[in-house]
């Protein structure tokens, strides 16, 4: 196992590598409670934590009184630089 | 003492003052004492002139005549006196060696005065003066650490005389007590006679000292003249500094040992006495100076004596302790040597006592100037010496003692050499310390650089040129450089930025560059400049470029490095295998090497703040292990950064996917990265970069996603990517392109034309900025060096011809957008370097092409009110001007 | 015992390492389903994906490409087709 680990480890240490990656990348961050983010990821932990730059936020509001036609309103805000708490992240992808 | 205090002493204490810097610069402990601190210059003298000079008591003037001779003499001396500064005081200087040569050869008594009077001359004035002194400062650096401390004691041991003169007016008293040591001199010298010998060399010393500063040194004798005639004592000069000291009655421990050690030095060495006492002195103050300050030692050492001195008695006590020193023969001694010394005869006798009464006052007073500048020296900055010397002084008197007279002589001319050497030292390295190794580096570049601008500045060149030689203004653009890369300031002008920074310290070419033809004289101002800078560097690179096709070779004997195989027609296919998976594969590698450049960059940023202190001849070896340690660190991290960016993977044109190093550039993140590894990175290694992002260029994603079309412009996120491109990237190579020799830029220039489109690359924006960039080289190239080889420039030709060949249709589709856009200046800096080379039926061509925007721009701008027209019409200018051609001729 | 407690790991290690770069499918507690290629998972079942999809109601609604989702997030993972 000790062997297999290490071969892991340089090829993929972890999930976070992904993250790690993206540092000074425009990444994409999904947020709990139909929110999105967009912007440069700054800085990151392992909760992550994040410090995004030149952000575009994004919330999706889904007015579904009518079962039929599903429509998603959205709003977005700009924010210069944003510092987001761990524990609302969902999925964190950078932009290709 | 006296000598300060006296009105009339006071104007030439200034003088000497003014002409020994070292006496103002030294902090004077008693500056507080007179109020404004005497050491600074005469007037404070006078102003804190307690007028006590007018009191003293004159009684025994009479005896001034005898103690120092008579009038004419000293008028004499007082004239040298004066003449520090001038060329007298250089025939002094020159009298003084002979004299000590003279001496040398004579037994050692004579040679004591001689050696004395030289040091007087070498008090360091002379070398302030003295126009051809500047070599000295050479051999402090020699030195450096060693012996600068004797110059700034000498000085504040003037400053000390100086500023005790305020006090003088107690001297006078002591004065009286003077007389009274005659007779005890005659008595020590009837009961020295016997002991002459063993005594003798000590009473040499400080006898010596007195005929020798008499004859050669005119300082000592104006000072006893302006003494005797103002007020009472003119040999009383030094003490009046030690009145001031009382204070240093705790030092004395220290001070005591230094008059001491001298006087003692002095016996066995009459010649070697100045050297010897300066040795002594210094180690005993630099524990003192440490702790105290500089003054305090040399106070010490003239006042010791004057402590006593002041309290009334002075003349007692002063005898007192000479006779404990220096025990009897010193009159004898005295006089014999005066005599030999020629005119001091008449002073020899007060001189003497003098000397008598104080041992250090010997050297503080009768050779004021020379002693105290030593002693001073040696207190003052003697800390930094310390350990060498006080070896010396603990031995040498006892040892000289034994020695034989041959040795003896040897012995003191070897002192007398080093003391004048100190004295030098110590003038040079009064300000020691006061700023680092990197500091002078610094200061003397900038020293250079407005060396370079003045003799630039023949050529006639207005405040361009002199912004462009000025180490300042660089500093400035490069710190402005990047910031100023708005959309609005073309890329010529951190094109320019950087030129200035790197090419302008170099003057060997800057006239060529001045010189300038009339097209290269109309065309943008930026161009220009960088022509200028881009001038002033001939290179002799170690790099061999072969030609345009392609296959490039550089080595240096220290690193052969393989070859860029840059050849297009290789195939390789192996990769073709998983390009399948490569975008996110690719991309995510590229990710990782990116961190692992940084990674490197970062521990070498760190690796560099650990670098050891410098190694110097003399550091310890544990030192110069660190550093070999540093600098293999520092080699292995390079060599590992060469590798982390990949620059030397094989190119495989055949490849769906850029090159490793190219794709890095296509991240914000890889394209920072890119000036901090040029900084890492050498000349060659630098080229290789750049060959690789020529050759790679229509690859680049700032360039292949660069072409903007009037329907299609270009998006925001590209844009950003240009704008960081063109702030990172860009400077760094034009740069090194600046300062490229014209086979280089004929070999870029062939890879572009061979292994990419040209017609894309002009395109864009960073594309015409990297070809403005090798037209202006070019040219610059053309009006520095034109006796350069003739193939070369048909080799140029050759290559311009068929960049314009393969342009040519694309002139039209090289504005992207309409006139009404304002980032259109790169492109006509762009249009202007082509314009330059291109021969007249080229420039017909080049006009055709670009007919329809030039007059587009022309209409366009008489709508728009004049303030935005003019930089429009500017642009169009640079254009047009190159061609010989001005939109005014367009009516 | 020894054996025991490291075959489970290790048997970890390996059925991991076994699914590598196959598709799974992450299921949040959201309801949200995601697709992808394992790239790799850690002990708090962060979790990264290649060619990631999102999907709702059995519909693609996204495609992330590459994705870390949060483990706190994750509900199960599974084979995915």
């Amino acid at each position: 196992m000790a062997d297999v680990e290490v071969g892991v480890a340089t090829e993929v240490p972890e999930p976070l590598e992904l993250v790690r990656l993206c540092v000074d990348e425009v990444v994409i961050v999904k947020l709990r409670g139909d929110r999105e983010l967009k912007g440069r990821l700054h800085a990151y932990d392992s909760h992550l934590n994040l410090v995004l730059g030149d952000v575009e936020e994004t919330i999706y509001i889904v007015d579904d009184e009518d079962e039929d036609v599903e429509s998603v309103r959205t709003i977005k805000k700009q924010s210069e630089m944003l510092f987001v708490r761990g524990d609302s992240v969902v999925l964190v992808s950078p932009t290709r | 003492m006296s000598f300060f205090g006296f009105d009339t002493t006071l104007p030439r204490g200034a003088g000497h003052s003014n002409r020994a810097p070292g006496f103002g610069q030294t902090h004077d402990p008693f500056a507080g004492l007179s109020a404004a601190g005497g050491d600074e210059d005469v007037i404070d003298f006078e102003d804190t002139y307690d007028g006590l000079g007018d009191q003293l008591d004159e009684t025994d003037d009479a005896f001034n005549d005898d103690t120092f001779g008579g009038e004419p003499a000293s008028q004499q001396s007082i004239g040298k006196d004066f003449d520090f500064s001038g060329q007298t005081s250089q025939i002094a200087n020159t009298l003084r060696e002979e004299e000590m040569l003279y001496r040398a050869r004579q037994p050692p008594p004579q040679r004591a005065p001689a050696q004395q009077a030289t040091k007087p001359a070498r008090s360091g004035y002379e070398s302030y003066t003295d126009p051809n002194y500047i070599p000295q400062l050479e051999a402090r650096a020699d030195i450096w650490g060693l012996k600068p401390k004797n110059q700034t004691q000498s000085q504040s041991r003037q400053q000390e005389n100086q500023s005790p003169a305020p006090a003088a007016g107690r001297a006078p008293a002591p004065a009286k007590k003077m007389l009274s040591l005659d007779e005890v001199e005659a008595m020590i010298r009837a009961q020295s006679m016997g002991q002459s010998q063993p005594t003798p060399p000590v009473q040499h010393s400080q006898i010596p000292e007195m005929p020798s500063q008499m004859q050669p040194q005119s300082h000592v004798q104006p000072f006893h003249q302006a003494p005797y005639s103002q007020g009472p004592f003119p040999g009383m000069p030094g003490p009046p500094g030690m009145v001031g000291p009382p204070g240093m009655a705790g030092p004395p421990g220290m001070a005591g040992p230094p008059g001491i050690s001298g006087p003692q030095g002095m016996p066995g060495l009459p010649g070697a006495f100045s050297g010897p006492p300066h040795i002594l002195q210094r180690p005993q103050q630099q524990a003192a100076p440490r702790g105290y300050g500089p003054r305090q030692p040399q106070q010490v050492h003239a006042e010791l004596p004057g402590h006593s001195v002041q309290g009334s008695p002075m003349p007692q006590p002063t005898a007192i302790l000479q006779r404990q020193r220096p025990p009897t023969d010193s009159t004898n001694q005295q006089r014999r040597h005066t005599p030999q010394p020629q005119v001091p005869v008449h002073h020899a006798p007060s001189q003497p006592r003098q000397i008598l009464q104080n041992p250090n006052r010997l050297s503080g007073h009768g050779q004021p100037v020379m002693q105290a500048g030593q002693r001073g020296s040696a207190g003052g900055h003697g800390h930094n010496r310390g350990p060498s010397l006080p070896g010396m002084v603990v031995t040498h008197p006892e040892q000289l003692l034994h020695l034989t007279e041959e040795q003896r002589a040897a012995f003191l001319e070897e002192d007398a050499k080093r003391a004048k050497r100190n004295h030098k030292i110590a003038l040079l390295a009064r300000d020691n310390g006061l700023m680092t190794p990197q500091d002078k580096n610094f200061i003397t570049r900038i020293q250079l650089q407005q060396l370079m601008a003045a003799s630039g500045n023949v050529e006639g060149q207005g405040s361009e040129a002199a912004l462009a030689e000025d180490f300042y203004y660089q500093v400035f653009s490069q710190i402005r450089g990047a910031p100023r890369q708005t959309p609005h300031q073309p890329a010529s002008q951190f094109a320019q930025t950087y030129l200035f920074q790197t090419s302008s310290r170099y003057g060997a070419g800057r006239r060529h560059g001045r010189g300038g033809d009339n097209h290269m004289q109309r065309m943008e101002q930026q161009v220009q400049r960088a022509v200028e800078a881009a001038k002033a560097r001939p290179k002799g690179k170690q790099l061999v470029f072969e030609g345009t096709l392609g296959k490039i070779a550089f080595s240096n004997t220290k690193t052969p490095r393989p070859l860029l195989n840059v050849t297009r027609s290789e195939t390789v296919d192996k990769l073709k295998a998983h390009a399948k998976k490569s975008s996110a594969m690719d991309r995510k590698a590229t990710l990782r090497n990116i961190e692992a450049v940084y990674l490197t960059l970062m521990t070498m940023e760190d690796h560099e703040r650990l670098i050891p202190p410098p190694v110097r001849e003399g550091s310890d070896p544990e030192a110069i292990q660190q550093h070999m340690e540093w600098r293999t660190k520092m080699e292995e991290l390079h060599a590992q950064l060469w590798q982390d960016i990949k620059i030397m993977e094989p190119i495989n044109p055949q490849s769906l996917t850029p090159h490793p190093f190219i794709a890095m550039l296509a991240h914000a993140k890889g394209k920072k990265a890119v000036p901090r590894i040029f900084r890492h990175i050498d000349d060659t290694e630098r080229l290789t970069v750049l060959t690789m992002i020529v050759v790679n260029l229509d690859k680049l994603s700032v360039i292949a996603n660069g072409i903007a079309t009037p329907e299609e412009p270009l998006s925001p996120s590209v844009r950003e990517e240009i704008e960081l491109f063109t702030h990172t990237v860009m400077p760094p190579l034009f740069a090194h392109i600046s300062e490229s020799q014209l086979n280089m830029i004929i070999g870029l220039l062939g890879l572009v034309l061979s292994h990419t489109h040209p017609q894309i690359v002009a395109r864009t924006k960073i594309g015409m900025n990297l070809l403005t960039m090798f037209l202006s080289r070019a040219e610059l190239l053309k009006q520095s060096a034109p006796e350069m080889d003739v193939t070369e420039w048909e080799k140029w030709t050759e290559s311009y011809n068929r960049l314009f060949d393969a342009i040519e249709p694309a002139l039209p589709y090289l504005f992207p957008n309409t006139a009404n856009d304002t980032d259109d200046r790169h492109i006509w800096g762009f249009l202007a370097a082509m314009g330059v080379h291109a021969s007249p039926e080229q420039q017909q061509r080049l006009v055709l092409g670009v007919k329809d925007r030039v007059m587009e721009t022309v209409t366009m701008s008489k709508t728009l009110p004049t303030d935005l027209a003019a930089p429009r019409l500017a642009n169009v200018n640079l254009f047009m001007r190159a061609i010989g051609l001005d939109v005014e001729l367009l009516g | 015992m020894d054996s025991e407690t490291q075959n489970p790991r290790s048997g970890m290690g390996d059925f991991i390492e076994s699914i590598r770069d196959t598709t799974v499918m992450v299921k949040l507690y959201s309801g949200a389903v995601y697709y992808g290629e394992l790239q790799n998972i850690d002990g708090y079942m962060n979790v990264s994906l290649n060619e990631c999809r999102e999907i709702r109601n059995g519909k693609v609604v996204r495609n992330w490409g590459e994705a870390f989702i949060r483990g706190n997030n994750v509900s199960y993972i599974g084979a995915g087709s």
